[in-house]
C-alpha cells in the first residue's frame, strides 16, 4: 500500500469517524435536552422532593372536664423507647441491649410487632411506653451505644379516676385499619397524620372532633443522610378543645358509691334541660387499660367475664321495665277516658280476663283491696293494671309510650345506644308469625312481656312527666347545641293534659309515703321523692311455682327497677336505676336513689 | 529569540488547542469547587495534578515522535507489568482492584495503557506499513485482546471497553477489510449471551438498570436517578454556582469525580452544557485537524486513536450521567477530580502536539 493510498483511505475513514462523533455528540446533547428543557418540570419537583421532608406536628388533644372542672381525661407527658420500623432491628438485640436499663416482656414485643401491622403513617414505633425518670436517665447517660432506639416525648390520654365514669368518658386506643377507612371515607384522614390514637367509646369517641384538633406541620430541608438544613415553614397545630361535661363528679361518686358491688346502671338527669349529672354503668373497668392496645389477659378478663363490665348499660342494656312502665300505662288510660277516679275495683289477688277462665296474679298475695288509678300507682297494682290494659288495648297504649320515647333512642351524645322496643300486633306478626294474644296486652300493662328499655330511655321518659319540652333530650355536654335530629314519629308533649299528669304525679309521689311500695326511702327524707318500682323478672316461673328469693341463684334473680325525681313540687333531679338481680325495686334501688337525691338536694346544693 | 528559555519551551504548544484547553480546565476548577463543597484542600491537589499534567504535556510536546517510536514496545511492556502487578499486589477499592500505591501516590495502569496501547499498535503499523495484511491485522488484535483480558478482570468494564474500540480504530483506520468488520461484527453479537453471562452480576445490574432505572431506586439505578434529576432540574439556565440541591444536599454521589457533569448541568443549566460541549468539540475537531496534516502512518494512526480514546470518555461519561447507558467507573476528561485521568488526559495532547509539530521530521 503506498503513502498515497493509504493517506486517501485514512482520510476517508477518519471522517466517517468524525462524521460518528458528530452524530453521538448529537445524541448526547437531544439527551440533555430532553432531560433539562422537556421534561425540566418533573425533575424540578422530583430534586424537590428529594430534599422536603414534611414533620406532622400533632394537635393536643383536649381534655374532658365535669360541670366543676374536675378533670376526668387529661393528657400526661410520657417518655417512650421507639424503633424505625424501617431500618429493621432485630428486637432480640434491643431487648438485650436494654436489660439494664429496662425489661422488654414478651408482651412488649408483641404489642410492637401488633402496633406495626397497623401503623397508617411512616414513624417510630414505641417498644416500650411509660418510662420511669431513673429509666430515662440511664437511657440518656447510655444512648451512644443504641443509635436505632431513639427516646421519644410524648402526650399520652390518662384518665385519672380510672374506673370511675368509665363508661360515658370512654377511652382512645390506637388508631386501626377501620378507623383509617372510616377517616378517609369522610375526609378527616389528613386530620390524623402524626396522631397514633383516636376515641373509641364514650365521649371520647362521640366528640372526637372537638377533642382532636388539627395537625400542624414542619416542612424541613434534608440532605441525603436526612440531616436537618433548615426550617422553611412552621404550621402550629390547632389544639383539641377542652369539653365539659354536666356530670358532676362529686355526685358520680356518690352514686357509685352508692350502687356498691351491685350490677346495673343509673343515671341522673336536670329535669329542666336533659342535662346528665350522673351516669353509672357497674361493673366498670379501668379505661387507661386501653390506650396503647389493652394486654390479653386483661382483654379476656374483662370481655369473658358473666358481669359484662365492657358493656355500657345506660344506653345499651335491655331491661324489661316492669312496673316502671305504669306511670305511663296510667296516663294512656286517662287520656282515653278509662279508669280515670273517682273509678275504683276491688282487689282480690288475681285478674281474670274476660269471657275465659285464664287468671293473672297480683304481685300481693290476697290483693290491695279496694284500688282507684292513683293507688294503683302507689301500691303498684298489678290487678288494676291488667284490666286497664285489656280495656284500652296496644295501639292507643303505643301512642303514650312512643310520646315519651320508648322504642326509640333519645340520642343522647353517647355512641352505641339502643333503642328499645315497643311491641305489637304487627310485630309479633312480622317477627315470629304468630297471632298476639289478648293474655300478653295484659302484661304488657305491668310492664313484662316484650317490652323493652334502656336507663336512659327511663330516665328521660320520667323527665317528659315534668318538662314538656318537645326537644328535651339527656346530654353529657355541658355547652350543648342539639343537632338536627328527628324523632321517626312526631312528638308533641304539649299535648300532655295538666290534669292527667298532676294525677299521675300524685300516684308517684305517694309510692315513698305511707303505703308505698318505696315508704321507707320516704320516711328520713327532708323533701318529697315521687317515685315508681319495678321488679323486671329475669327467671320464668313455671306453672304453680312460688318465687322465694332467697332461694334462687343471684344471676336468676330479679332485676329492681326504680324511676324517680325530687322534689316533688319543684324536681330538679330526675333519675332511673336499674339494679340488676337486685330483686324487688324498692327495697335495692331504692336506696340507692335516696342516697342520690340526698346527696344533691341537700349537700350539694 | 531562541535562546529565550520559554519560548524554546512552548514553541511545539499549539495556541489554539492551549486555549481551548486551559479554558476547559479554568470550567472545571469552578464546578469543582462547588461539586466539592469549596473543599479547598481537593482544589489544591487537583490545581497539583494540572500542573504536573501541563509540565508533562509540555515535555512531550518537545520529545522527538521517533522516540515515542522507539519506546513504542517498551511502554507496552512495561504498561502489562503494572497491570499483572495490579492483579497480584493492587489494592481495591469499590469492590474492584485498580490502583497499585507507587512511593506517594496511587496510580492507576489502565489509565496509562490508554496511551501505550495506541502507540504500540501504530508501532506494529508504521513498521509494517508496506505490507499491512491480514498477519498483521491478527497482530494487532492479539497486542489489544492481552491487556483489555486484564482489565476486565480487574474487573473494569468501563475502561475495558473503552481501550478496545480505542485499538479497533486503529486497526480500522490501518485498513482492516469492511467485509471482515461486517463478519465479526456479526460474530460478536452472536457471543453476546455468552458474553453477557460472564458478567459480573453487579455489571449484569447495571445494564438492566438502565433499561428501567425507576425499578429499583435504592439499588443500581439509584445513582443514575438522581444524576438524571440533577440535570434535569437545572433547567435551560441552571441554578447557579453552588445553588445545586442535589449536589450540596449529598443526594448525588461522587459529586467531583464522575458525576462532576451532573453538578455541572444542575449549576449551569443547557446553555452551559451547550458550551462545554461547544469547548470539546473544537478541541476534537482540532485535533482531528492536526492528524490530517501529519505525514505518516504512525503520526496519524496514533493522534487519530488518541483522539478517540478522549472523544469516547468524554461519550461514556456524558452518557452515563445523563441516564443513556449504564453507570460505570470513568471520570470526565479535564473536568473530573483525579490525578491519573488528568495526567493522562494532558500527556495525549502533548503527543499529539509534538507529533504534529514534527509531522515533517519522521520522513518514511
Amino acid at each position: 500500500m503506498d503513502q498515497h493510498k493509504f493517506k486517501y483511505f485514512f482520510t476517508r475513514r477518519l471522517n466517517f469517524l468524525f462524521g460518528i462523533f458528530i452524530f453521538i455528540f448529537a445524541i448526547l446533547l437531544i439527551k440533555i435536552f430532553y432531560l433539562q428543557v422537556i421534561k425540566f418540570e418533573d425533575y424540578s419537583s422530583l430534586a424537590q422532593n428529594n430534599s422536603l421532608k414534611i414533620v406532622p406536628i400533632p394537635p393536643i388533644r383536649g381534655q374532658i372536664l365535669d360541670v366543676n372542672g374536675e378533670i376526668l381525661a387529661e393528657n400526661k407527658l410520657v417518655y417512650t423507647l421507639e424503633l424505625d420500623p424501617k431500618k429493621n432491628t432485630d428486637l432480640k438485640i434491643v431487648k438485650q441491649q436494654l436489660t439494664n436499663i429496662v425489661k422488654i416482656t414478651k408482651y412488649d414485643l408483641k404489642k410492637y410487632s401488633k402496633t406495626l401491622s397497623e401503623s397508617h403513617y411512616s414513624t417510630t414505633l414505641p417498644i416500650k411506653s411509660n418510662l420511669t425518670d431513673v429509666q430515662v436517665a440511664k437511657f440518656v447517660a447510655n444512648k451512644y451505644k443504641y443509635p436505632e432506639i431513639f427516646l421519644k416525648h410524648k402526650f399520652a390520654r390518662s384518665y385519672p379516676k380510672e374506673k370511675s365514669g368509665a363508661h360515658f368518658i370512654g377511652y382512645l386506643n390506637r388508631i386501626n385499619k377501620k378507623d383509617i377507612k372510616k377517616l378517609k371515607k369522610l375526609k378527616q384522614y389528613e386530620n390524623y397524620i402524626g396522631t397514633d390514637h383516636i376515641g373509641k367509646t364514650g365521649v371520647e369517641y362521640f366528640y372526637e372532633n372537638r377533642l382532636h384538633g388539627q395537625p400542624g406541620y414542619k416542612a424541613l430541608e434534608v440532605d441525603a443522610h436526612n440531616k436537618v438544613i433548615r426550617v422553611i415553614e412552621t404550621v402550629e397545630p390547632i389544639h383539641g378543645e377542652d369539653i365539659t361535661l354536666n356530670i358532676d363528679y362529686k355526685l358520680q361518686q356518690v352514686a357509685e358509691k352508692a350502687f356498691g358491688k351491685y350490677k346495673g346502671a343509673m343515671v341522673a338527669l336536670n329535669p329542666n334541660n336533659g342535662a346528665v349529672l350522673a351516669y353509672v354503668s357497674q361493673p366498670s373497668f379501668n379505661s387507661n387499660l386501653f390506650i396503647n392496645g389493652i394486654d390479653e389477659t386483661n382483654w379476656k378478663r374483662l370481655n369473658d367475664s358473666n358481669h359484662k363490665p365492657l358493656i355500657n348499660r345506660v344506653v345499651s342494656g335491655l331491661y324489661p321495665p316492669g312496673s316502671t312502665l305504669k306511670p305511663f300505662v296510667a296516663l294512656a288510660a286517662l287520656e282515653n277516658n278509662i279508669r280515670r277516679p273517682p273509678f275504683s275495683i276491688i282487689d282480690k289477688g288475681f285478674y281474670t280476663m274476660p269471657n275465659q277462665s285464664k287468671t293473672f296474679k297480683d304481685w300481693k298475695k290476697g290483693g290491695h283491696g279496694e284500688v282507684d288509678l292513683i293507688k294503683a300507682i302507689a301500691v303498684s297494682c298489678d290487678t288494676f293494671f291488667y284490666g286497664l290494659g285489656v280495656e284500652l288495648g296496644i295501639p292507643k297504649l303505643n301512642i303514650v309510650l312512643k310520646r315519651f320515647g320508648f322504642g326509640e333512642k333519645t340520642n343522647i351524645d353517647i355512641p352505641n345506644e339502643k333503642s328499645g322496643l315497643i311491641a305489637s300486633v304487627e310485630w309479633k306478626k312480622e317477627k315470629y308469625n304468630k297471632k298476639w294474644y289478648q293474655g300478653e296486652t295484659a302484661i304488657t300493662a305491668i310492664g313484662q312481656g316484650y317490652t323493652l328499655t334502656t336507663p336512659i330511655q327511663l330516665a328521660l321518659a320520667t323527665a317528659k312527666l315534668i318538662n314538656s319540652d318537645n326537644n328535651l333530650r339527656p346530654h353529657m355536654l355541658k355547652k350543648f347545641n342539639a343537632p338536627d335530629f328527628m324523632y321517626e314519629d312526631e312528638i308533641n308533649l304539649s299535648g300532655n293534659d295538666t290534669d292527667n299528669l298532676n294525677l299521675i304525679k300524685e300516684g308517684m309521689s305517694l309510692v315513698t309515703k305511707e303505703g308505698g311500695t318505696a315508704a321507707f326511702i320516704g320516711r328520713t327524707t327532708s323533701y318529697d321523692i315521687s317515685a315508681k318500682t319495678g321488679t323486671a323478672q329475669v327467671f320464668g316461673l313455671k306453672k304453680g311455682e312460688i318465687y322465694d328469693e332467697t332461694k334462687l341463684p343471684d344471676k336468676l334473680k330479679d332485676h329492681a327497677l326504680f324511676i324517680a325525681f325530687a322534689p316533688s313540687k319543684n324536681p330538679r333531679l330526675v333519675m332511673a336505676i336499674v339494679v340488676e338481680n337486685g330483686g324487688h325495686g324498692g327495697s335495692t334501688a331504692g336506696p340507692i336513689a335516696k342516697k342520690i337525691f340526698d346527696a344533691y338536694l341537700n349537700e350539694i346544693k | 529569540m531562541n535562546k529565550f528559555i520559554p519560548y524554546r519551551l512552548f514553541k511545539n504548544i499549539d495556541k489554539i488547542l492551549m486555549s481551548l484547553l486551559l479554558l476547559l480546565l479554568l470550567i472545571g476548577l469552578i464546578t469543582l469547587t462547588s461539586a466539592s463543597q469549596q473543599d479547598f484542600n481537593l482544589i489544591g491537589n487537583q490545581i497539583i495534578n494540572i500542573l504536573i499534567g501541563m509540565g508533562l504535556l509540555i515535555i512531550l510536546s518537545l520529545i522527538d515522535p521517533k522516540r515515542f517510536l522507539f519506546y513504542a514496545p517498551y511502554l507496552y511492556l512495561i504498561s502489562l507489568i503494572l497491570l499483572l502487578f495490579v492483579a497480584f499486589f493492587g489494592f481495591q477499592s469499590h469492590g474492584a482492584k485498580r490502583w497499585i500505591n507507587i512511593l506517594f501516590f496511587n496510580l492507576q495502569p489502565s489509565e496509562i495503557i490508554k496511551i501505550s496501547i495506541p502507540l504500540m499498535l501504530a508501532w506494529l503499523y508504521h513498521r509494517f506499513q508496506n505490507k499491512i495484511n491480514y498477519k498483521t491485522h491478527t497482530l494487532a488484535f492479539f497486542i489489544l485482546l492481552v491487556p483489555c483480558v486484564m482489565i476486565l478482570k480487574q474487573p473494569d468494564l468501563g475502561t475495558a471497553i473503552l481501550i478496545s474500540l480505542a485499538g479497533f480504530i486503529i486497526i480500522f483506520l490501518a485498513g482492516l477489510s469492511l467485509k471482515f468488520i461486517a463478519i465479526s461484527g456479526f460474530g460478536i453479537f452472536l457471543a453476546l449471551p455468552y458474553l453477557w453471562s460472564n458478567l459480573h452480576l453487579y455489571q449484569q445490574n447495571r445494564i438492566l438498570s438502565l433499561i428501567d432505572p425507576g425499578r429499583d431506586p435504592l439499588g443500581t439505578g439509584y445513582h443514575s436517578i438522581q444524576s438524571m434529576i440533577a440535570i434535569g432540574s437545572g433547567g435551560f439556565l441552571g441554578k447557579g454556582w453552588s445553588y445545586g440541591g442535589q449536589t450540596q444536599l449529598d443526594f448525588l454521589p461522587e459529586t467531583s469525580t464522575d458525576f462532576i457533569f451532573s453538578v455541572f448541568g444542575e449549576e449551569f443549566g443547557f446553555i452551559g452544557i451547550i458550551g462545554i460541549f461547544i469547548i470539546y468539540f473544537c478541541i476534537l475537531y482540532r485535533c482531528v485537524y492536526m492528524a490530517q496534516k501529519m505525514q505518516n502512518t504512525f503520526s496519524r494512526l496514533i493522534t487519530a486513536s488518541l483522539v478517540f480514546t478522549l472523544f469516547s470518555s468524554i461519550f461514556v461519561n456524558i452518557a452515563m450521567v445523563s441516564g443513556l447507558t449504564p453507570i460505570v467507573g470513568a471520570p470526565l476528561p479535564f473536568i473530573s477530580y483525579g490525578g491519573t485521568s488528568m495526567v493522562v488526559s494532558l500527556a495525549m495532547i502533548g503527543i499529539i502536539m509534538s507529533l504534529h509539530f514534527h509531522k515533517s521530521l519522521i520522513a518514511n
